[in-house]
């Protein structure tokens, strides 16, 4: 690998032990990918931000990255945390990761991180440029980053991020070259989408069949919403590992369809249809009755239009006295929430805004066995296929309409 | 009679210790307890045995990202193996390899997988990037 002569110098120490070791990590790992030579960045988004994935281990090693005079060379964002970092204790996250969690949040600050702990970091302040070179993890929003605004990154996993931030450089392979950005199937889809969760069922679909390949999209009639785009990378990262897509007409990389396969047939074509939307809708559903305990909105987190909606079906109503509804999202939003009066009607509703955290970073078996919770509701296809596995609840899966339905009657309407 | 079978480094340090080498992929992430350095993965040749200061030779690592901390915590406990012998290098393993300073060297001809035995003793040279093997006798 060709090194810059400020490249020798951080894998000589010159910079301090925390920026050698950053790039020692990030040197070997081009070694493993063939990458000739490192790419700087100057944005991280840091997945393991939740010490449900970092554990004691990763807390300790971040924590001796800090002490030892680490310093993020990126503007660097947070992912999830393990809990409300504010509201933790009446929600029910266990004190002793709240704890271990204060530690690794406070080590990442130290070396100059911004705590806003959400997945969706493109609404919450951090947006790279079209063709900007950054080190995200998040698959949702690697998802969102590579394909929506046209930035280039890998799946960055948690040690990778942070020696990113610690060197700012990447090993020069993958999603930040030109050859592997490029459109692998295609997807014809009927046109019937009208809502994000539509998006959700799609992608989950897709990225069941695709795993890891680019897929190209053909077929919308109407320009999809920011929130639909948000739901279809989120599925196709939980069905499959789809890290960049591209949608013909509305993704910058593909203005039509030569351009989003380069001139390159596509390795095959798959038909989407009301058939097989409702088959992946009815996957999605794994539960035996219709009651439903808690109503989960906001995976990947809330935008302030869904919000919106959220409190314009809620507003001088009442949840099931049985039936939480959590609406999880950046704290950022939560504040224009406040500001806009929705956080108020849904607090008396009988819901909350949850913020920093989700359940499948949370410590969220914990949670739902304080409030006795043993059934779950979403809009979200990603939320959908972690919970039956993860927490063992009944899972119920269909539209925003659907959930907040449920939240109000207790009850899932076939 | 040593064999010494070239490689290429990954992590530096030259140490020897007794072998432990799985004929199968090794997934740290849940693979492994670090408070003992035992694997604990259900149906893995090595279930039950303990890498703690141990030559571990296998063919890859595989599993989640989270497997590089699991592998620092169990050196950060003092049950990891002295060094780490991969037929070919996967992010996760070299990862936490460099985080915990484990000596690693990785490319090494297939053979020495199928002639180290549990017992046997080898030099890792994380510097030259080679694997001397002193059989059992």
């Amino acid at each position: 690998m060709k090194l810059t002569p400020e490249e020798e110098r951080m894998l000589a120490g010159e910079m301090g032990e925390p920026c050698r070791k950053a790039m020692e990590i990030q040197v070997q790992l081009g070694e493993i990918y063939n990458a000739e030579r490192m790419i700087e960045v100057k944005n991280v988004h840091m997945p393991g931000s939740s010490v449900v994935v970092a554990g004691k281990a990763g807390t300790r090693f971040v924590e001796e990255m800090a002490d030892k005079g680490g310093c993020f060379k990126t503007f660097t964002t947070l992912n999830p945390a393990a809990g409300d970092l504010d509201k933790w204790e009446e929600i029910g996250f266990p004190e002793d990761d709240m704890d271990l969690q204060f530690r690794l949040t406070g080590a990442y600050r130290k070396m100059g991180a911004v705590p806003c702990h959400t997945c969706t970091p493109y609404i919450a302040g951090n947006t790279p440029a079209f063709g900007e070179h950054v080190a995200w993890g998040e698959s949702s929003a690697i998802a969102f980053v590579n394909s929506v605004i046209g930035a280039r990154t890998n799946r960055e996993g948690g040690p990778s991020a942070l020696a990113a931030a610690l060197t700012g450089r990447v090993p020069a392979y993958g999603y930040h070259l030109d050859e592997n950005r490029v459109g692998q199937v295609l997807i014809d889809v009927d046109n019937f989408l009208k809502e994000p969760a539509d998006f959700g069922t799609l992608g989950y679909w897709v990225g069941k069949i695709v795993q890891e390949k680019v897929p190209v999209f053909w077929g919308f009639n109407t320009r999809p919403s920011l929130e639909e785009l948000k739901m279809l990378g989120a599925a196709l990262a939980s069905s499959g590992s789809v890290a960049l897509f591209h949608v013909v007409g509305v993704t910058p990389e593909a203005p039509n369809l030569e351009a989003a396969f380069k001139g390159y047939k596509p390795e095959f074509t798959l038909h989407y249809t009301k058939h097989e939307a409702a088959k992946t809708v009815q996957t999605l559903n794994k539960h035996k009755g219709n009651r439903v305990d808690l109503v989960a909105i906001g995976c990947p987190h809330s935008s302030i239009t869904e919000i919106r909606e959220i409190a314009a079906n809620l507003c001088g109503k009442k949840l099931s006295a049985n039936t939480g509804l959590w609406v999880m999202a950046a704290l950022p939003i939560k504040t224009m929430a406040d500001r806009l009066g929705y956080t108020k009607i849904i607090e008396e509703a009988g819901g909350r805004i949850i913020c920093d955290t989700c359940p499948v970073l949370g410590s969220t078996a914990a949670v739902l066995s304080k409030w006795g919770y043993s059934s779950l509701a979403t809009n979200s296809a990603k939320l959908a296929h972690y919970s039956p596995g993860s927490w063992n609840l009944e899972t119920y899966y269909g539209t925003l309409d659907d959930c907040i339905k449920a939240a109000l009657t207790g009850r899932w309407a076939e | 009679m040593s064999k010494v079978y070239a490689g290429k480094k990954v992590v530096s340090g030259v140490v020897r210790g007794e072998v432990l080498v799985s004929p199968e992929p090794l997934c740290f992430l849940g693979g492994v307890d670090p408070e003992t350095g035992i694997v604990v993965e259900k149906g893995h040749p090595l279930e039950g045995r303990s890498m703690r200061g141990k030559v571990l030779i296998f063919p890859i690592g595989r599993g989640s990202t989270g497997g590089s901390y699991l592998i620092y915590e169990t050196a950060a406990n003092g049950n990891g193996p002295c060094a780490v012998v991969n037929l070919k290098p996967d992010p996760v393993t070299v990862v936490g390899c460099i985080m915990a300073q484990i000596p690693m060297v990785v490319y090494v001809d297939e053979e020495l997988l199928k002639t180290a035995k549990d017992g046997d003793i080898a030099e890792v040279d994380g510097e030259a990037g080679t694997v001397v093997l002193y059989p059992k006798i």
